[in-house]
């Protein structure tokens, strides 16, 4: 009760604040009425409510407006007013110094040197022991089987209790180039770990949102075709080098008649995994007569009837990769050094990524 | 509204560093009050002339650096312009190939002030499989080798991976996987002391030799040794009083890739294997500062510049 008639006080003094202040500028007013100043939480919230539904409108106004001058400026047949640009947390990510450039020679000399030369140079075709960590049951095994699909020349071991240094061993007198260890945890597949041979790096990747092929809606089954490989966005020295790691497990020959792609797209270091079968399709466009008007005279007729697209069909697994440390030399976790090692002190910042 | 933070510039202290890496490039990065810089860049990018160790004697006139190369080479150039002065192959005229007995030690001694105008340098080189070897160069104008050599086998079995040189330059330490830290006087070419490894705990177990760097605590004392394992240990021994370790202190849970000394003589710095950087006071064993280091890193060299003591990470 006295809170109430306080409140009423304040407010009834802010209406006379309000009165005197009609005259000044409207940003005192809006600094006086901060929500997070009053103490009472239903005439905060009620305040807060309306401060978001005022916002709202404001911004519904403004979307209003834009939609009617671009509508004004095609219908005069003048240049829109350009289109704004949203920000995103990739449009503001955080320089890096470590980004590629295109005409680093040190890079292209380092990559002469590294481990994958030999197989992204043909010398060597890729071929890929699998296999997992002790314990592997439920959807581990599933996950197994599509990975043998996706990846061509890939065989699959059955680990018994074989130590992991042991198994690079084994690996290397039988002339394997890469080894998978997929590990699981609590019957779900979480963690994988690509070993370069014969004494590649170490990547370790957490894996997460794993969907099996018989969970994907009109699923499509892959091929024996040897799949191209897309790797998007890989853009510092580490991303770099981890797209090379990928790209030693598959063949360098993709067989483009297969129509097979296979994905890895880097965002903000997760990596996102698809494997599609697609078709080039040509499209009539049926609104080629109304933009034909409009369309400038270079423009041949026909290209504007005809487009070409392509459609996608989801075969193979689906899952997400999110490195979590990247050693030099085969797997030694106490003795090796290590590369790139992911430690919490580096998450400060929302916009700063390192793939 | 995004939520950034910035971090003010910190005012670094003027240096000039020579970093070195994979590909045989030397880097010359200088700061001047301001963010520090790649100033020049020396040599071509090639993987065989891998620089694997390297030292310098930083006179005020007429300043060498010596750099080892992987394909067995030993270059000694002019640190202020990178001009090559003498490459020394063949060094220690051993018969195994540059690739089976790398060099993984070097020094270059410093010259005396009478022999300004004579143009020698020495140079000390351990190999991987235990040969030292101590030669006389001549920067006249044939860049060739010449002079005279002396060879002596530092370990019986086991490789060294680790090896310092003393301030006074008489003696020397070398260390490795299976080879305990031992000291030699360089100019009796004898082994004047070899540590004990410590005693196995409680359980018996027993962790095998395995010394990744080791260097001496002070300039004018070639006593005390700091040595760092790849058990991720520091230890501390004192030539004079034991040949079990002083002190030793774990730090983390990788190998230690290099230690260093600070000039004051009772502060190191340890960097590990997964990129970890500290300042520990040996006298007390309490971690002074713990740097924290995200990019891409591999090896850890440690040179000592100058008046000031720098450290740098090289690529591989």
């Amino acid at each position: 009760m006295g809170g109430k008639r306080k409140n009423s006080e304040s407010e009834g003094m802010e209406g006379d604040n309000d009165g005197k202040n009609s005259n000044k500028k409207m940003k005192k007013e809006k600094t006086e009425i901060l929500p997070s100043s009053i103490k009472n939480k239903e005439k905060r919230s009620a305040v807060h409510a309306k401060l978001k539904h005022q916002k709202k409108l404001d911004k519904r106004k403004k979307l209003k407006a834009r939609a009617a001058a671009e509508k004004r400026a095609l219908e005069l047949g003048e240049e829109p007013p350009p289109k704004q640009i949203p920000r995103t947390i990739e449009n503001t990510r955080e320089a890096d110094a470590t980004v590629c450039m295109p005409d680093d020679e040190e890079l292209f000399a380092g990559n002469d040197a590294d481990e994958f030369s030999s197989i992204l140079k043909h010398d060597r075709t890729p071929k890929i022991l699998i296999t997992t960590c002790r314990f592997n049951s439920t959807r581990g095994p599933a996950f197994i089987s599509e990975l043998l699909s996706v990846i061509p020349n890939a065989h699959y071991y059955k680990r018994g209790t074989y130590d992991l240094k042991k198994i690079v061993e084994y690996a290397n007198n039988k002339e394997f180039t890469s080894i998978i260890v997929v590990h699981t945890n609590r019957r779900e597949p979480d963690g994988l770990l690509i070993i370069g041979l014969p004494d590649g790096p170490t990547a370790h990747f957490k894996l997460s949102s794993l969907v099996l092929r018989k969970d994907i809606k009109n699923h499509g089954n892959p091929t024996s075709h040897k799949p191209e490989l897309v790797l998007n966005n890989f853009t510092t020295r580490l991303g770099h080098r981890i797209g090379r790691l990928i790209q030693s497990l598959f063949p360098q020959d993709p067989n483009f008649q297969g129509r097979r792609v296979v994905t890895f797209h880097n965002q903000r270091d997760f990596i996102f995994f698809r494997h599609h079968r697609y078709i080039f399709e040509t499209k009539e466009s049926k609104q080629s007569d109304s933009k034909g008007k409009k369309a400038k005279d270079a423009k041949d007729e026909s290209i504007a009837k005809e487009k070409v697209v392509a459609h996608l069909q989801e075969c193979g697994p689906r899952f997400t990769l999110k490195l979590v440390n990247l050693q030099h030399g085969t797997f030694d976790t106490k003795g090796g050094e290590y590369e790139w090692v992911h430690k919490p002190e580096m998450d400060t910042s929302r916009r700063r990524f390192f793939l | 509204m995004p939520r950034t933070t910035t971090v003010e510039c910190p005012v670094y202290p003027p240096f000039r560093a020579l970093t070195f890496d994979a590909l045989g490039l030397i880097k010359v990065i200088e700061a001047r009050g301001g963010v520090p810089k790649v100033v020049d860049r020396w040599g071509e990018p090639d993987a065989s002339k891998c620089v694997l160790a390297a030292s310098i004697d930083d006179r005020k006139t007429d300043p060498l650096l010596a750099v080892a190369r992987k394909n067995g080479v030993i270059e000694v150039l002019n640190p202020l312009n990178g001009e090559l002065l003498v490459t020394v192959s063949d060094f220690g005229n051993s018969s195994a190939r540059p690739e089976d007995d790398a060099i993984v030690g070097l020094h270059l001694f410093r010259r005396q002030r009478l022999e300004l105008t004579s143009r020698l340098c020495t140079l000390l080189t351990c190999t991987t499989k235990g040969n030292a070897s101590v030669k006389t160069v001549d920067i006249s104008d044939s860049p060739e080798d010449s002079g005279a050599s002396k060879t002596w086998n530092v370990c019986a079995s086991g490789n060294i991976a680790c090896s310092q040189v003393d301030g006074s330059e008489n003696y020397a330490l070398f260390g490795g996987k299976g080879v305990e830290v031992n000291m030699w006087d360089l100019d009796k070419c004898t082994n004047i002391w070899s540590a004990k490894p410590p005693p196995p705990n409680s359980l018996g177990i027993f962790t095998p030799t395995w010394f990744t760097s080791a260097t001496f605590l002070s300039k004018d004392d070639h006593r005390k040794v700091v040595a760092g394992t790849n058990s991720h240990e520091v230890r501390l021994y004192d030539v004079s009083a034991q040949r079990r370790p002083v002190i030793s202190f774990d730090f983390r849970e990788t190998p230690i890739k290099a230690v260093t000394e600070d000039l004051d003589g009772h502060t190191i710095y340890i960097g590990n294997g997964s990129g970890d950087l500290a300042s520990v006071d040996i006298h007390t064993g309490i971690k002074l500062i713990l740097y924290a280091c995200s990019a891409i890193l591999l090896h850890f060299a440690f040179l000592i510049l100058g008046r000031s003591s720098f450290f740098w990470k090289s690529l591989s």
